[in-house]
């Protein structure tokens, strides 16, 4: 019997009779079993479709869900083929069972923000439904793709992604280990569109060396990591450091830098004071691994320039692309569509 | 100030209006007789000018109606409609006062003349402790009361009235029609009123216009015209006319 | 003697939304000493009095909590004149100053600009612009009918139900960072107004406010049958229509900076005729002050109650409901 329990996390175990039946147990404590091979599978969790694709079982995917395929960025650079995958809704409004009947995936991933989903999507469709998610936490990112690897057969690769991911970490995580607590910058991030919506804990931040000013507060939505600030709540954090999100196009985006610089509200911060306000990532529907990797080393660079980094950021985040998803200049291709070209220029 | 009726021709749907000549004089309660649907409400929507005037039908002092504004002619005419559609519950001063309107502007508020000229109308019609009282307190009799004195309110010469006395019981009835003649007589108004008891048009008016599908049969003093026939005619049922006491009664 | 408390009453009830927009100055999750704060309005008058205050205080002060009372003042001043005129002008008090189809033409005109247009078409003015149309559309519409009291009520329905469509349609294609923006906005809140926003909608809605009031003894006349105000001297379809551009016009200004705030205009000029009887010469003024009273309130306590936004539309109707069931206990009749 070879069992690997995790903290009560994911659970795995063979059957003696060598026909592979596991049980998992998924990010909402739900009990799944999985019959056999995935051979076909159904990802309505983007985190997870880019973990597949990451995995190189890519080609597995039968269908993907309508956030990824119509509004993500990165998909296309690392899976261009997806462009004809078909599109099954992510939210329980327009649910289309009877496409995912057709699909016959093995396996349907979603994502454990949509409670009712859930339930209902495996009660209509009697087919394996595991619900998983980050939860902006490195760990469980780990585990997650490690959990997906079992499941895909792929658990060699998913072991390489693990080591080259905490390797990079704990390198970004020694260089900033000698900074002391009072020099760690104080950050402010404003995601998702608005000034005042903010993520109340965000590793990429904690890991490069500073501080989240929302670490604290109780997210505004159960399951998610998501809260909504007063205005006044920002002034009077007075941040060193203003992330806004920048993972779309400059067309697209609802706050900018500019509007933050020039905003007199946000005139007593130290971030504007010292024009400390930046573009990063951010997240929508959970990371890509890849990407929030080269994002905490771009942060490091940012909040501790003084600690040198060993290449240059583009070089390293094409090269981490390619140990991802196999492909060249990645993370080139990502900053043109972003057209932030100009954070390298730190 | 007299009202002139030339040539007066106004329909709707199934229904025509036809008045070819037709004069109401000041100082005089005229009313306008007929059975239901022989266009009196039309006709005195029409003099009203609640409905769309054709031109040059009538005339004011030789003055065409339809060529005056609204304000002006409201300065002149006033009309109290059939039906009581009241949605919110005014004191009944509040109510009188409405009567002004035609005197204040849509951004000014009543001045202290409206309101004693309001405080008068309805001392007139003998209300004048229920001021303060709330509409809905009062009786129908007292409703009609109050209506009567928002239209003196307007101050205008020509008072048009459409079935005051309906739903009151003979002593209201008798106490609006004694105001009607108050107001002719005391105040020199011309008040033309539209009854369907020919009894008391006939006890009460100084003239009469007897209608009959949208036309006019006959007109004049009571005492000159009215006859069983007529009545016949115009109400479709037999009718006599019996003298008792030195009045007229009207037996059907 | 009664009338004597009446008139301090009324007096009060006057200045109360200034009173509180001064102390609620003093109110948030940033605590500013009491003599700070001071000093900070003394500094706002007269730049170089007075000891120096950190810019901190001031932002907050000037740029944050200021210009949203002042909001909450003015859009609880706005939408409450707005429903009580409605009120009185359709005869009917189910009516609300969304009735028109402002509140869903708004919404679309601020889906339209945060989900396709961008930064070039702010959504305060194709909000702005869209309520406006669609009362605009309302009264074409309905125009010449026979009873167009009934005719606008119900083609305010269809107005409404019409962008409600075309609003879930602009959701359906939007990308998740502009719905998640679009369901910020539609759920009103106070919290995102600048002095920018204000510069224009303040005037409009003082403009409006300020007018109605003026008009508020013309609408009791208004508030008779068609029939009996024309009669009566009053040239209804023409006023009829300035007093429903009016309200359009200050709803409109208000909904487009704060997004769709319920329940304002409809309770308050129903608990302020409760307290002073029919009349709209008391009834729309009032309704003003109360109404502004109120927002600002509701405003303090969203401010004050958790780390997030409340919105704000929730605490109008949990304030308002416990005083509307105290009310309709002992109100006389107003409605007939």
């Amino acid at each position: 019997m070879f069992s690997l329990a995790l903290a009560g996390y994911p659970v795995f175990c063979f059957q003696s009779s060598g026909k592979a039946s596991r049980q998992i147990t998924d990010s909402l404590g739900r009990k799944v079993i999985l019959k056999g091979r995935a051979d076909k599978v159904l990802s309505l969790q983007p985190e997870i479709t880019r973990i597949v694709i990451a995995l190189g079982a890519g080609e597995r995917l039968v269908g993907v869900d309508y956030f990824i395929l119509k509004h993500d960025h990165l998909f296309p650079i690392i899976f261009p083929e997806g462009r004809k995958l078909p599109a099954v809704s992510n939210t329980p409004e327009d649910m289309n069972f009877e496409m995912v009947m057709k699909l016959e995936p093995d396996i349907i991933f979603v994502s454990p923000t949509e409670l009712q989903m859930v339930d209902s999507l495996q009660s209509k469709v009697q087919r394996p439904v595991v619900a998983l998610a980050s939860m902006g936490s490195f760990d469980k990112l780990l585990e997650e793709i490690k959990l997906v690897g079992r499941m895909l057969g792929r658990e060699e690769r998913a072991a390489e992604l693990v080591n080259d991911f905490l390797s990079r970490i704990e390198a970004v995580r020694k260089s900033v280990s000698s900074i002391s607590p009072g020099e760690k910058p104080r950050v402010y991030m404003s995601f998702w569109g608005s000034l005042t919506r903010t993520p109340v804990t965000y590793e990429p931040v904690d890991t490069a060396g500073g501080i989240n000013c929302a670490t604290g507060i109780l997210p505004a939505y159960l399951g998610t990591i998501a809260t909504v600030v007063q205005l006044e709540q920002i002034v009077a954090w007075q941040p060193d450091v203003f992330l806004v999100q920048g993972n779309y196009p400059p067309r697209e985006r609802p706050v900018t830098v500019e509007d933050v610089l020039l905003d007199k509200r946000f005139g007593s911060l130290p971030a504007v004071r010292n024009r400390k306000v930046f573009y990063t990532f951010g997240y929508w529907y959970w990371w890509d691994p890849a990407e929030v990797l080269v994002e905490t080393l771009y942060l490091a660079r940012l909040f501790h320039p003084e600690v040198a980094a060993p290449v240059g950021l583009e070089t390293e985040g094409n090269e981490i692309f390619k140990k991802y998803y196999g492909i060249e200049g990645g993370f080139s291709s990502l900053c043109r569509v972003l057209e932030c070209g100009r954070w390298d220029e730190e | 100030m007299s009202i002139e009726v030339r040539g007066l021709s106004f329909g709707y749907k199934d229904f025509r209006l036809s008045i070819e000549r037709l004069r109401f004089e000041s100082r005089q309660v005229t009313s306008i007789v007929g059975r239901n649907g022989a266009g009196k409400s039309t006709f005195l929507k029409c003099l009203a000018g609640v409905v769309p005037l054709p031109k040059s039908s009538l005339f004011l002092d030789g003055r065409d109606l339809a060529s005056l504004r609204v304000g002006e002619r409201a300065r002149l005419i006033s009309y109290v409609p059939q039906e009581l559609t009241l949605a919110l519950n005014y004191s009944v001063l509040d109510f009188v006062l409405m009567g002004r309107a035609a005197f204040i502007s849509p951004f000014s508020v009543p001045s202290r003349e409206d309101l004693r000229t309001a405080g008068e109308a309805l001392h007139f019609v003998g209300l004048e402790e229920f001021e303060k009282r709330d509409f809905s307190q009062l009786s129908s009799g007292e409703r009609r009361l109050v209506l009567i004195a928002r239209t003196l309110a307007q101050s205008a010469e020509i008072l048009l009235l459409d079935e005051p006395t309906t739903f009151l019981d003979p002593k209201h009835e008798i106490g609006v029609m004694n105001l009607c003649r108050k107001l002719a007589l005391d105040r020199g108004k011309t008040v033309i009123v539209t009854l369907h008891n020919p009894e008391i048009a006939v006890k009460y008016s100084d003239a009469m216009v007897f209608m009959k599908k949208g036309k006019v049969v006959a007109s004049g003093k009571p005492d000159e015209i009215l006859n069983a026939d007529l009545l016949e005619q115009v109400y479709d049922i037999p009718m006599t006319i019996v003298p008792y006491d030195g009045k007229k009664i009207i037996l059907r | 003697m009664k009338n004597k408390k009446a008139k301090i009453l009324t007096v009060l009830l006057f200045l109360l939304p200034f009173l509180l927009t001064l102390a609620s100055l003093s109110i948030g999750r940033f605590h500013i000493p009491q003599k700070d704060l001071g000093r900070a309005i003394i500094r706002a008058i007269s730049p170089s009095a007075g000891p120096e205050v950190s810019t901190a205080y001031q932002d907050i002060l000037f740029r944050i909590r200021l210009p949203r009372l002042l909001l909450a003042l003015m859009a609880g001043a706005a939408l409450s004149v707005s429903g009580a005129s409605l009120q009185a002008l359709f005869k009917n008090p189910l009516v609300n100053e969304y009735i028109l189809g402002i509140s869903f033409g708004a919404a679309f005109g601020a889906a339209l600009s945060l989900v396709f247009l961008g930064k070039n078409f702010p959504a305060q003015i194709t909000a702005f612009v869209f309520a406006l149309g669609a009362v605009l559309a309302v009264l074409l519409i309905s125009g010449r009918s026979e009873s167009h009291t009934v005719s606008l009520l119900l083609t305010g329905i269809i107005v409404s139900a019409f962008f409600q469509a075309l609003l879930s349609l602009v959701e359906f294609f939007a990308n998740p960072y502009a719905l998640q923006s679009l369901f910020f906005w539609l759920m009103g809140s106070l919290s995102l107004a600048t002095w920018k926003d204000l510069s224009i909608s303040l005037p409009i809605m003082a403009v409006g406010v300020v007018a109605l009031i003026m008009m508020r003894w013309r609408l009791n006349v208004l508030s008779l049958s068609e029939e009996e105000a024309k009669a009566m001297g009053v040239n209804v379809r023409r006023e009829k229509l300035l007093v429903i551009l009016l309200t359009s016009m200050i709803t409109a200004a208000a909904t487009a900076v704060a997004g769709v705030i319920g329940w304002i205009g409809l309770i308050v000029p129903h608990l302020v005729r409760m307290m002073v009887g029919a009349d709209n010469r008391k009834v729309i003024p009032l309704s003003a002050a109360l109404g502004a009273s109120v927002l600002i309130i509701a405003d303090d306590i969203t401010r004050v109650a958790a780390t997030f936004e409340i919105p704000i539309g929730i605490l109008t109707s949990i304030i308002g409901i416990p005083f509307f069931i105290i009310l309709l206990r002992r109100s006389r009749k107003v409605w007939l």
